[in-house]
């Protein structure tokens, strides 16, 4: 490369290569004129000729189209008969003619190599560029993925941490719960004699919110476990899913009357446990929200039309909720109604959603005041026609 | 005329122990039980050492063993029963506050007979505990040399 280098060496500045021009052509015509002082003959034309090849190399064309016109001059006056003058001679036209023809044919060849000896040099220098670029690239990749592994590993720190954290949680913050439970129990029978009805009312009191914040611990703790065990993903058939669901609902429901209307649903892919507890929470909410009407009605139904996957709801005839808290319904903890309306803790909808996120799919929710609610969650769709299990009547 | 056997309560919250107790207490089934503070005292029990060098040397018809515990935890208890011939034989059920698969796995994996969640609950507890008591130490047979007092 470096031999290469040197090869090209080039005169870039205008003034130097023009220099380089005149002198050439003035050294070589000293050099001419001191060859024929010992009498060789002949010489000026091939050393004039190589002196323009030469320039016309390393100077480029604006000094070679100057060393021509010097060199023809030069040629014309001293080397052509009449020797001292501009002027030509019929004898010795053909002689100055196959002068300036070779000049110009060695100054364009000279050219012609030159310009594509450039083509090459910048076609080199491009890819060096290119070379150095990949390779910064290859390095900002590297350092990038470095970057992501450390990420990656802290991640799955957090992720431990978190897993501890609901470890200590649930074996830590129940114990205490369990005692306040059992010591206000203690109470309660110990002191039935001594305490008045308002004392008893106040033990009472501890006594739920105990219980209360028991519940609200399970909850929580059957939440974070749903983001951190496995899925196990099998196709589902939602149509005896729901069907079961219902069943298992409609009898904890004593009475209320609930009138079932299910669809055609299809089968679908994911965790069966995992859905079947986005369903119970769906279904529930449905029959407990709708527990002020004579008859409840709960519908569930497929909508398709969504590429892969189906969408599928559920919907009752409920008090309903008002669109402006929609965005709040989903939230962990996020209730619409008040603790004495309808029981619960509110993560119910949060736990729907957060086992549909895991599938891939996604939740939204309908809902006007006292008319009702629809609850819409997709799954993906299972790509090969799966046999139904059929259940006998 | 009917025999129960002895147990031995491994617990380390003083409030637990209480109210197990008090629920074993209610079939008359207290004043058998041994209670040991952590995982330590329970295998200085099992192997008569320190405190327990005297006590008599029937096994206890039934281990109920907490999962947290100081010192030695319940299931490196577990595993060292399980691993020692003398005392493999054991009944031992877990009684804790954890609903977390990974214990009950690990638990069944070292050869438990079973694994019962404290509820919440006062009066569930309460049944729980009794029924664990009535079952372990009256109904069921333990394996011979095991501690039995007829009533």
């Amino acid at each position: 490369m470096a031999y290469w280098d040197s090869e090209f060496q080039r005169v870039r500045s205008p003034i130097l290569g023009y220099g380089f021009a005149v002198v050439s052509v003035v050294v070589a015509t000293v050099a001419v004129l001191a060859i024929q002082e010992y009498q060789f003959r002949d010489v000026e034309l091939p050393l004039l000729v190589l002196v323009i090849g030469m320039v016309t190399w390393y100077a480029g064309n604006g000094p070679a189209l100057l060393c021509v016109l010097l060199s023809t001059a030069v040629f014309g006056y001293l080397f052509v008969e009449p020797i001292y003058s501009f002027y030509v001679s019929a004898r010795e036209v053909p002689y100055f003619l196959i002068f300036v023809l070779s000049a110009v044919i060695v100054a364009s060849f000279s050219a012609v190599r030159r310009r594509i000896e450039d083509n090459l040099r910048h076609a080199r220098d491009r890819l060096q560029d290119e070379l150095e670029q990949r390779q910064q690239r290859d390095t900002e990749i590297r350092k990038l993925n470095q970057e992501l592994t450390a990420r990656a590993a802290e991640l799955a720190t957090a992720n431990k941490e978190l897993e501890s954290f609901a470890y200590s949680v649930s074996h830590d913050l129940r114990a205490p719960l369990r005692h306040l439970v059992g010591y206000s129990e203690l109470l309660q029978k110990h002191a039935a004699n001594l305490l008045d009805e308002k004392s008893q009312r106040y033990v009472q009191t501890i006594l739920e919110s105990a219980k209360r914040m028991g519940n609200l611990i399970d909850d929580l703790l059957a939440f974070s476990r749903i983001g951190r065990t496995e899925t196990r993903t099998t196709a589902v058939d939602l149509q005896q899913l729901v069907a079961d669901v219902a069943a298992e609902i409609g009898a904890q429901a004593k009475g209320q009357d609930i009138s079932w209307n299910i669809g055609a649903l299809p089968v679908c892919y994911g965790d069966r446990a995992l859905l079947r507890l986005v369903l119970v929470n769906l279904l529930s909410n449905a029959v407990k929200f709708s527990g002020t009407r004579d008859l409840a009605k709960v519908e569930i139904g497929s909508v398709d039309g969504h590429g892969d996957k189906s969408e599928i709801f559920v919907r009752d005839n409920g008090v309903g909720f008002d669109m402006r808290y929609v965005d709040k319904l989903f939230g962990v903890f996020q209730r619409l109604h008040r603790a004495d309306e309808f029981e619960g803790t509110g993560i119910g909808l949060a736990t729907v959603q957060r086992i549909v996120h895991r599938h891939g799919g996604t939740v939204r929710a309908e809902g006007t005041i006292d008319r009702g609610a629809t609850f819409y969650f997709s799954l993906p769709k299972a790509k090969q026609p799966v046999e139904r299990t059929v259940s006998v009547p | 005329m009917s025999e129960f056997g002895r147990i031995l309560v491994v617990e380390d919250d003083p409030r637990d122990v209480e109210l197990t107790l008090t629920a074993l207490g209610e079939y008359k089934l207290a004043n058998e039980v041994v209670v040991a503070r952590d995982g330590k005292e329970a295998l200085d029990y099992l192997y008569r050492r320190e405190q327990f060098a005297l006590r008599p040397e029937e096994s206890p018809a039934v281990i109920l063993l907490d999962l947290k515990l100081p010192k030695v935890n319940g299931l490196e208890v577990l595993q060292q029963i399980r691993s020692d011939d003398r005392l493999k034989m054991i009944p031992v059920v877990v009684l804790t506050s954890s609903h977390e698969e990974r214990d009950k796995l690990a638990s069944y994996k070292l050869g438990l007979n079973a694994y019962v969640v404290k509820p919440v609950d006062f009066h569930e507890f309460i049944n729980a505990v009794k029924e664990l008591g009535m079952f372990w130490a009256v109904i069921n047979q333990p394996p011979p040399g095991s501690a039995k007092k007829v009533l």
